[in-house]
């Protein structure tokens, strides 16, 4: 734990440090240069590649993905379960860096899309009581599972915001993106095992209440090396 | 404003909008085929049809008789109103070249005691026997009830309330009876309900029916004007959510 928050906070303040140092409001063209990013943040880890098409807007092409994998965050009410959830995100995206203002070239409006190749969620809930059915006491078998998934596979438009120049002044900056994807409408699903075949009849319950779940936020810090000027 | 101070702002509002709890709403649902291999006993009173009286008692014997379990997995078995399903505890079943036999025996007073024999299969998981009981001395000769008349299919899908547990359903997989609402009749075979679901060929347009189940010790009823061909009926089924 004092290992993790050690590394915390060495991150957080080089992100202070890079983000003071790229801050400062002289405007260099943004045309011609390009760098290679690394990022890490809500979207998982991911590489961009940038590219700057005029003084002050830049292309950006890359990809980033999310294996996640947890247990018990997730209870359905008055129903004693253990549950194992997975979340899967992959996108290919092409997003859009503009300075809007040459006196604050540390401040870009971000906007583009991606294509989620992968972005579904699957949650297990399996019964964590036994079961007693009259005098008979089942087993898992018997009782089964709960798979709960939601798909939102498709293309997605992304605007945000990141704060740091674009591209580094000499080799490496860090640089911070905060923005959201618009996902497509996800399709949900409920199927069962066991005793608990039947909760399939529940998905279009599942699926009213999952479908205003579309904003995916993306808060990312990217570590940059420049390796072409212009 | 500017354009920095806004888009945040903007940001966090349409995150925030989708806060809806996923399971909001959402009931489990528990379906109540635990016992494969079922028998439904219908006991009546051989000269009237009527069910058996209150104090009828049955007993299972023979070699399996201890894994014998009342439909809701209760091994106290009773008949209620002359009714009760009984069947095979999950882990014995039935094999091909060896099917599982018992013995019921039926006693009741004023009646002469009767007996049946019960076999379970592979290919028979539900079976409906019906034992007649007679009245000691009697020489009134056995009633026999015609078989109800056919008419177009109706389906029904029943789903079992917990009263005490809103957030759980029940499928119930049963044998249910029917008559006719007012009638003085004794409650007719129907079928066997399969997960809430069954089709019939046995109900008239425009009749109003009471329909019945006998599970866990217990008879639920619920009544339906038939006016469509198919019906979505809730029953309160408590014996079903003891968990």
């Amino acid at each position: 734990m004092k290992r993790r928050s050690l590394v915390t906070f060495l991150l957080l303040g080089l992100i202070c440090k890079e983000t003071n140092a790229q801050t400062d409001s002289s405007f260099q063209s943004l045309k011609g240069q390009q760098s290679l990013q690394l990022n890490l943040g809500t979207q998982g880890i991911g590489a961009e590649y940038v590219y700057g098409v005029l003084p002050e807007l830049a292309l950006r092409g890359g990809l980033n993905f999310i294996p996640l994998k947890a247990n018990n965050v997730f209870k359905i009410s008055g129903f004693n379960s253990t549950s194992n959830l997975s979340a899967d995100f992959y996108n290919i995206h092409v997003l859009a860096d503009y300075v809007p203002a040459k006196n604050l070239s540390w401040f870009r409006v971000v906007g583009g899309f991606a294509y989620f190749l992968k972005a579904r969620g699957d949650i297990r809930v399996i019964p964590s009581d036994d079961y007693k059915y009259g005098d008979l006491v089942l087993n898992e078998d018997q009782i089964g599972y709960v798979d709960l998934t939601v798909d939102w596979k498709g293309f997605a438009p992304y605007l945000g915001i990141a704060l740091a120049h674009t591209f580094p002044k000499k080799n490496f900056n860090v640089s911070v993106d905060l923005g959201t994807y618009y996902l497509t409408k996800p399709k949900a699903d409920i199927t069962g095992t066991g005793l608990l075949e039947g909760n399939s009849s529940q998905t279009p319950q599942f699926q009213s209440n999952i479908k205003d779940y579309r904003w995916l936020p993306a808060i990312q810090v990217n570590f940059s090396y420049k390796f072409k000027n212009n | 404003m500017s354009t920095a101070r806004i888009t945040p702002l903007v940001l966090m509002l349409l995150i925030l909008s989708a806060c809806k709890k996923p399971t909001e709403n959402i009931k489990i649902v528990v379906d109540t085929d635990v016992i494969k291999y079922t028998a439904m006993i219908n006991v009546t009173d051989a000269s009237t049809g009527a069910s058996a009286p209150a104090n009828t008692t049955i007993t299972i014997s023979g070699d399996q008789a201890s894994n014998i379990y009342e439909l809701s997995g209760k091994k106290d078995i009773r008949l209620t109103s002359g009714m009760v399903t009984i069947g095979l505890q999950p882990n014995v079943v039935p094999a091909e070249n060896n099917p599982i036999t018992i013995n019921v025996g039926i006693a009741s007073s004023g009646y002469n005691t009767a007996s049946k024999q019960i076999t379970f299969t592979t290919s028979q998981k539900q079976q409906v026997i019906n034992i007649p009981i007679t009245k000691t001395g009697s020489t009134t000769p056995p009633i026999v009830t015609p078989p109800p008349p056919v008419y177009n299919n109706t389906s029904l899908t029943f789903t079992g309330r917990c009263p005490s547990r809103t957030d759980i359903e029940i499928r119930p997989s049963v044998y249910i009876y029917f008559k006719k609402t007012g009638s003085l009749d004794a409650f007719q075979y129907l079928g066997y309900m399969d997960k809430g679901n069954i089709t019939t060929n046995l109900l008239q347009l425009n009749e109003t029916y009471d329909f019945q189940i006998v599970y866990g010790g217990d008879t639920y009823k619920v009544n339906q004007k038939i006016e469509q061909t198919s019906y979505n009926l809730t029953i309160d089924m408590p014996a079903a959510c003891n968990f």
